[in-house]
């Protein structure tokens, strides 16, 4: 009875479009006022003592980071890089914008700025090829979304922070699922290219490819300095984060000098709002998960689902279509904020290994940023490529599949996430 | 108003950084003083930098607090509006301002049971693990965070009653963009 009015009241106070972190908190609020006798102290401690973490501190650092780097030439650059390496096979240029979603999502850290970064370049170029609209925007619009599988990745941050499991262990998880989906979509891409016959860029020779390289090496080190770090056991993830948001400022004003000294106040206070805005959802976040645990919801939950005799298998089918859902009408980070400490417990008891389950959540948050009738990457590359809602739907159809089809192997398949943390780290 | 604003900002700002090199100078010195060079090994030996981790927490909750303040003025955190968007325009305009304003009921009793908390604090004489700072002052944050942000909603509130426009922070934007763009299509 209990759980059933914290969730009517939560999902109500969100529908009616107030911030996410406000409906968190005040669902958390009446229900205390009204009906439980869990001290209001505990809870004011609870809100000082919330993000005390210093895992959580790299969520600001690796925001930083990717403010420096996507200024300006990087995106640019690492087109031209993915151009000169994949340009030749059919629907070359096609391929080059999932190659360069991925890097510039990886570093970036953001979804939806990849698809503006990598698409409002891209999308015109292609045009001018020859390609349809609806075949480039289906690419940048599901491409733009690898960007939180691949590390350095803030939804893994705070899927750790909701069910203390290891950031490197889950960094590392991500990176053969990100390197196979990205080669999924790739493949996706080239096979339709192929069947219409898309024109192909001449061969890139050794040299420019070199030359092109270099130039974006520099953005690209960065994923090698985090995953690098935390691998060599030199950084602590946080440690990497703040590493990185120093590295990224040496690239962008000296090395690449797409940003001038003056401009960095600005990059500051941006990063500063965004990350605060996170840090406030997490701290609201944790609030309710105190709430939640302190009613025993979780662990009521999880016995009824064993009673249930779901099984593993059922249960994780639940799940994809639960997140698949929620990824209509929250972004990322507030999902997993709030849906892993309800589920993770249930995954344990089942057990599904927790950074298994994390990847999981990750590969489900990717999707809903793509699919109707409000994924996020949608809405952006509905504006650069001034195509409606419907029409883009019908465009990103053929690697929609395919990301769903890689949902159902990730989750079945738990190799694929785990066997580099578990080479690496050991059991 | 000016110049909280500013000072607003600029807090932000320089906590942002200030945390950023912190963490950075501490990684340098754990391996700085791991090289064997005489004078200077022994010399950075003796700085202890226990205290970065301390120090960077605290100020990120201090910049998480205010910024959360700057959030609202600028209409950064994010809701889910697929419903109210697709009401009529006299009704999205009132359940926007029924969320203003609950965002306001919100911070302001935290502010109050913040500052309550603190109050409480200030009589014992508890300190940080580290830094050994009064405690009361690092939480000190939250209620003036929380009654900062409750006046943004207000403030926020208010001007948008009055037909004004609300403030949206648009994520997918990507500084710099547009130039190189237009020099794409050359």
């Amino acid at each position: 009875m209990n759980s059933l009015f914290i969730f009517v009241l939560l999902i109500v106070l969100m529908l009616t479009g107030m911030p996410i972190s406000i409906a968190l908190g005040l669902t958390v609020l009446s229900f205390l006022f009204t009906m439980t006798d869990v001290p209001v102290q505990a809870v004011a401690l609870k809100l000082f003592t919330g993000i005390e973490k210093f895992e959580i501190m790299a969520i600001p650092f690796f925001i930083l980071a990717g403010n420096f780097l996507t200024h300006g030439g990087v995106a640019r650059r690492m087109i031209d890089f993915a151009t000169s390496m994949v340009g030749h096979w059919h629907g070359g240029l096609a391929l080059s914008g999932v190659l360069a979603c991925a890097l510039f999502a990886a570093v970036s850290g953001s979804s939806p700025a990849t698809v503006v970064a990598i698409g409002s370049i891209l999308l015109p170029a292609m045009l001018k090829q020859g390609y349809p609209k609806s075949f480039g925007a289906g690419v940048v619009t599901t491409s733009g979304a690898l960007g939180i599988l691949i590390p350095p990745s803030i939804v893994m941050v705070m899927y750790s922070v909701s069910t203390n499991t290891s950031v490197g262990k889950l960094f590392m998880a991500g990176v053969i699922p990100g390197l196979l989906l990205a080669f999924f979509l790739g493949l996706t891409t080239w096979v339709l290219a192929r069947k219409k016959d898309y024109p192909r860029l001449p061969r890139a020779s050794i040299a420019e490819r070199w030359r092109a390289f270099q130039r974006s090496v520099w953005g690209l080190l960065l994923i090698v300095v985090v995953i690098g770090g935390i691998y060599s056991g030199m950084f602590t993830p946080t440690e990497a984060a703040a590493v990185s948001a120093v590295y990224a400022f040496a690239i962008a004003v000296f090395v690449y000098k797409d940003l001038s000294l003056r401009q960095i106040p600005k990059i500051l206070l941006d990063s500063a709002a965004m990350s605060a805005m996170l840090l406030y959802i997490i701290t609201n976040a944790v609030l309710f998960s105190f709430l939640m645990t302190s009613e025993g919801i979780p662990q009521a939950m999880a016995s009824s689902i064993m009673d249930m005799g779901l099984g593993m298998v059922g249960f994780l089918l639940v799940v994809n279509l639960l997140l698949l859902l929620a990824g209509n009408v929250m972004e990322p980070s507030s999902i997993v904020l709030i849906m892993a400490p309800i589920l993770f417990p249930v995954a344990t008891t089942l057990g599904v290994d927790p950074v298994h389950f994390g990847i999981i959540m990750v590969v489900n948050m990717e999707i809903g940023m793509c699919h109707p009738p409000v994924g996020l990457n949608l809405y952006v590359a509905s504006g650069i490529a001034k195509m409606g809602i419907t029409e883009l739907t019908i465009a990103v159809l053929p690697w929609l599949m395919t990301m769903i089809s890689f949902l159902l192997l990730v989750t079945y398949v738990p190799e694929i996430s785990l066997w580099l943390p578990r080479l690496v780290f050991g059991n | 108003m000016k110049i909280l604003d500013h000072l607003e900002e600029w807090l932000i700002a320089s906590l942002m950084g200030a945390a950023t090199l912190i963490i950075f100078i501490a990684v340098l010195h754990r391996y700085a003083s791991g090289l064997a060079i005489p004078g200077l090994q022994d010399w950075l030996l003796r700085l202890n930098t226990s205290w970065a981790q301390e120090l960077t927490i605290y100020m990120f909750v201090w910049m998480a607090k205010f910024g959360a303040a700057y959030g609202v003025r600028t209409g950064i955190h994010v809701g889910v509006d697929v419903l109210v968007n697709r009401l009529d325009e006299r009704h999205r305009r009132g359940f926007i301002l029924f969320g203003l304003l609950a965002g306001a009921l919100f911070t302001g009793v935290i502010a109050s049971l913040g500052a309550d908390f603190v109050y409480e604090l200030s009589d014992t004489s508890s300190t940080s693990e580290v830094l050994e700072l009064p405690i009361w002052i690092v939480y000190l944050a939250i209620p003036l965070g929380s009654a900062l942000m409750c006046f943004r909603f207000l403030q926020v509130a208010w001007r948008f009653a009055r037909g004004g426009e609300l403030p949206v922070h648009d994520h997918a934007h990507v500084e710099g963009l547009t130039e190189d763009a237009a020099e794409g299509r050359q």
